[in-house]
């Protein structure tokens, strides 16, 4: 039998995968490996999150979002949320189904485990075109619209993307 | 909390202030859209960074960030002086953001080891992010230093500009040798002075530039009070002679240009003209 603790957790958890990401919304918090911890103690929960870039801005607005879709949940009657840097978040918490998500939404998929893909010119080697799927792309820019996104331009397809810069 | 630390964050957060401030200057001006974007992207990284240092801040010491960034007098301000001079033009701004993140990645990667769990944590986060700012600014050294001899010439004249203020940067903070002994700055100022000279002087040498920092190389970086308590660099010819700090030193104790009068009249006229307002 599933206890009542678990079972506002879980509900917790189904809250969470529905917040979306303001600058990204095709994928949610907890595609994007933000959610660190859920802690349910009776009605009341904490959840821990961990923010993709330092200066992103869209993080006070991510807790705002995550308090109300947590706080909707039948059972909870407090929520807090908490954010920090510890263990640093990583371009590998993002899922496999946040990655799928992102490439659909026309921005590619990080790639590597940091920023190892890095040429000796000093920028990013190629990624894979969300549009057509083909490696002949360039860097255009370390840096993009986002702190957390690069500039890419298709050879094949000749279109300009984005690619979720690996940290 | 400890006013070593304190005395640490501040001076960690003034300096990505108030540099991400003057790089957030070329949003919409700079010479290349490529380079709009990228040093509007770093600005926003560099202030991203000060308000999670603030933040810190302020959670320890009471206060909040917005009003450590933005509600201080202008002599409250802890930053290099190199961080606060004017772009000027795209070679001085090169010199400048290569010598600061040079410099920013001795000091965090010397921070990892820093006895405040919090900071630790911040500075794994930050240099993941500074990795990138580094790789820019050694893209755009080498290319320039590669390139036509008028292009070369004017990094140049920018790299011994900042060059002479970089020991700003490493100037001890105030309460170091607490914040040393207390394990907040794991190596002492002068240290990663040393490390910084000597980093930049062999990248230099590689790409054949020639700077200002040959004769200074063999100074040893370490600074003593000067009779009106200002500090000093030992090495500076003039410290004896004359009262005047060596051009560039001071910020860490709060002496900054009229240039910085000017940025932080532009910086906080939103803040001071509509207190409390919240956005």
């Amino acid at each position: 039998m599933v206890s009542p603790v678990r079972t506002i957790e879980d509900a917790v958890w189904n809250a969470l995968a529905a917040v979306r990401d303001p600058e990204i919304p095709a994928v949610s918090v907890v595609d994007m490996g933000m959610v660190r911890d859920v802690t349910v103690e009776g009605t009341a929960v904490s959840v821990v999150m961990l923010p993709t870039f330092t200066g992103c801005p869209a993080v006070p607005i991510i807790k705002s979002d995550v308090a109300a879709a947590v706080s909707m949940v039948d059972g909870v009657t407090g929520v807090r949320v908490e954010i920090t840097f510890t263990p640093p978040w990583t371009t590998d918490r993002i899922t496999d189904q946040g990655r799928e998500k992102l490439r659909e939404f026309g921005l590619a998929p990080p790639t590597g485990e940091g920023p190892v893909l890095i040429t000796d010119i000093g920028l990013p080697e190629v990624a894979e075109c969300p549009f057509c799927g083909s490696h002949n792309t360039h860097n255009e820019n370390a840096f993009g619209p986002t702190p957390c996104r690069a500039i890419y331009y298709c050879d094949a397809c000749r279109q300009p993307f984005e690619q979720f810069k690996p940290v | 909390m400890s006013e070593a630390l304190a005395s640490l964050l501040t001076a960690l957060a003034d300096d990505e202030l108030i540099l991400g401030h003057r790089h957030s200057e070329w949003t919409g001006f700079a010479p290349h859209i490529e380079e709009d974007v990228a040093f509007s992207s770093i600005a926003q990284d560099e202030i991203g960074h000060a308000a999670a240092l603030y933040s810190l801040l302020a959670q320890r010491s009471g206060g909040d960030a917005d009003g450590l960034a933005l509600g201080r007098d202008a002599a409250a301000y802890r930053h290099a002086v190199l961080c606060e001079r004017p772009n000027r033009d795209w070679a001085y701004t090169l010199a400048r953001h290569w010598v600061y993140d040079t410099a920013d990645a001795i000091r965090l990667e010397a921070l990892h080891d820093t006895a405040d769990e919090d900071l630790r944590a911040l500075v794994t986060k930050m240099s993941r992010e500074e990795r990138y700012h580094l790789i820019h600014a050694d893209a755009w050294i080498e290319r320039v230093a590669a390139g036509p001899v008028e292009g070369r010439m004017k990094l140049e004249d920018g790299l011994k500009e900042a060059f002479e203020e970089a020991l700003g940067l490493f100037e001890p903070i105030e309460h170091e040798e607490k914040a040393v002994h207390e394990g907040y700055l794991p190596l002492p100022s002068s240290e990663l002075a040393r490390r910084f000279r000597e980093l930049a002087a062999n990248k230099l040498d590689e790409l054949g530039v020639q700077t200002e920092i040959y004769s200074r190389s063999d100074e040893a970086a370490e600074f003593v009070a000067s009779s009106s308590g200002d500090l000093i660099a030992s090495g500076d010819e003039h410290a004896e002679s004359q009262p005047e700090r060596a051009r560039g030193l001071g910020g860490r104790a709060g002496h900054h240009s009229d240039e910085f009068q000017d940025l932080w009249d532009v910086m906080t006229s939103t803040y001071r003209n509509n207190p409390g307002a919240t956005w």
